[in-house]
């Protein structure tokens, strides 16, 4: 499957929130991949992920008229759905999550290797310094939050910390990382 | 609820990263939908986490997926679609269309038209108006012309109650008003029920058919014979 440039997923999603169905099935072959493992890291579970696309299309349909007052890249507002539907929609309870540590424990590196696109904004090599300055706890538990879609709770589970803890190390990390987002002028 | 920046900041970036959950998560979208600022913050952190999702590796997900997806919008899908069978008026907003095109016509200068319609994209805004005053030309008044479309063009069509659409000619988005020639008696009118304008490229479509997403369109109204 080949990406489409942001540029050309701009125009899908105007002809879109026109009624082309067309259009509208082009975005969907073009980012369904992409959003697909976005849900499944967080919700882990196959149907349940199937679920969160097929809701977040549908709301992708609906809303795609609204989409030139959200202001962001196309990929980042369509991730942005796909994110908040699987967050809501996840719901089993983890003692003990399935996740992918190496993912996390690579993260720096491959936000610090970002691809072109990224880079031409950027925004991932930014993001990549900024992840590097936070300590190593702070990274690790707002990657795994990220990706897996982890509550306080279950990050306490995961990484054996007292929730307290976790929440700090979310809220510190999180607080650094913007201070240094804002120095390097992405202004997070 | 009134939130300091910093506060409002921090919940965006929670909310962002997923550790906002429960009620708390649900108060704080309703926050964002009604706070400028707010969304603002959390479209910031949305931008600026939007990398890392880049770098997941793709998983294809099943082909029931798009046919569910397909499924739960053809309603919808074929309720815009109609606007190819202009006879389905949608009565939403019609009220306010038709002071606007009534004001128009009392601006037009007198012999009433021979026939009109009035051209409206899917989500019902009234776009252009397409009368004829004369038998060789077609008025096209441009209501609400579109933003931007760098490297298109809009292209008028005549839809036949049977048959194929077709093309008129070109008309200007910048252009208050557009002449569209037309032959007295044009064949292409005969029968017409509808106008209808597609994007195309630059000097129109390539095939003499349209190409593009239809942008608007309306169903010629009752001919006035003078």
């Amino acid at each position: 499957m080949s990406r489409a440039p942001e540029g050309a997923l701009d125009g899908l999603i105007a002809r879109t929130a026109l009624g082309d169905r067309a259009a509208f099935e082009q975005l969907y072959l073009a980012t369904r991949s992409k959003l697909f493992a976005v849900s499944l890291r967080i919700v882990r579970e196959r149907p349940l992920a199937e679920e969160v696309l097929q809701d977040s299309f549908v709301n992708i349909w609906r809303r795609a008229s609204d989409y030139a007052a959200a202001k962001s890249a196309p990929m980042t507002w369509m991730t942005a759905i796909v994110r908040n539907r699987s967050v809501d929609l996840v719901r089993r309870s983890r003692e003990e999550p399935d996740v992918d540590d190496t993912l996390v424990a690579n993260l720096v590196d491959e936000a610090a290797a970002p691809d072109r696109e990224a880079l031409a904004r950027g925004e991932a090599h930014s993001l990549g310094k900024c992840l590097a300055e936070l300590d190593a706890e702070q990274r690790q538990t707002i990657a795994l939050a990220f990706f897996h879609g982890l509550t306080h709770s279950e990050l306490a589970a995961h990484l054996r910390r007292p929730l307290g803890t976790v929440k700090t190390h979310v809220r510190r990390g999180l607080m650094r990382l913007r201070e240094c987002l804002d120095r390097q002028g992405v202004r997070a | 609820m009134r939130l300091s920046r910093d506060a409002a900041q921090a919940l965006a970036a929670e909310y962002v990263l997923g550790t906002l959950r429960g009620p708390a998560r649900a108060r704080f979208a309703s926050l964002a939908s009604r706070d400028a600022a707010v969304a603002e913050a959390m479209r910031r952190w949305e931008t600026a986490f939007a990398p890392l999702a880049e770098r997941l590796q793709p998983i294809e997900p099943p082909a029931r997926v798009w046919r569910a997806i397909e499924s739960r919008i053809a309603p919808e899908a074929s309720r815009r679609a109609s606007f190819w069978k202009p006879f389905g008026v949608v009565m939403g907003g019609l009220a306010s269309v038709m002071l606007a095109f009534f004001l128009w016509l009392s601006l037009a200068p007198a012999p009433e038209p021979m026939f009109q319609a009035m051209l409206m994209s899917p989500d019902h805004t009234p776009r252009m108006v397409v009368a004829m005053f004369k038998p060789d030309s077609l008025r096209v008044k441009m209501m609400h012309p579109w933003k931007d479309m760098p490297g298109k063009a809009l292209e008028l069509w005549a839809i036949p109650k049977e048959g194929n659409p077709r093309s008129l000619g070109m008309v200007s988005n910048e252009a208050p008003e557009t002449m569209v020639r037309v032959a007295e008696n044009d064949s292409r009118l005969q029968d017409a029920k509808a106008f209808a304008v597609s994007l195309e490229p630059m000097g129109g479509s390539p095939t003499g058919q349209p190409t593009g997403p239809v942008l608007c369109s309306g169903a010629i109204s009752a001919v006035r014979r003078t």
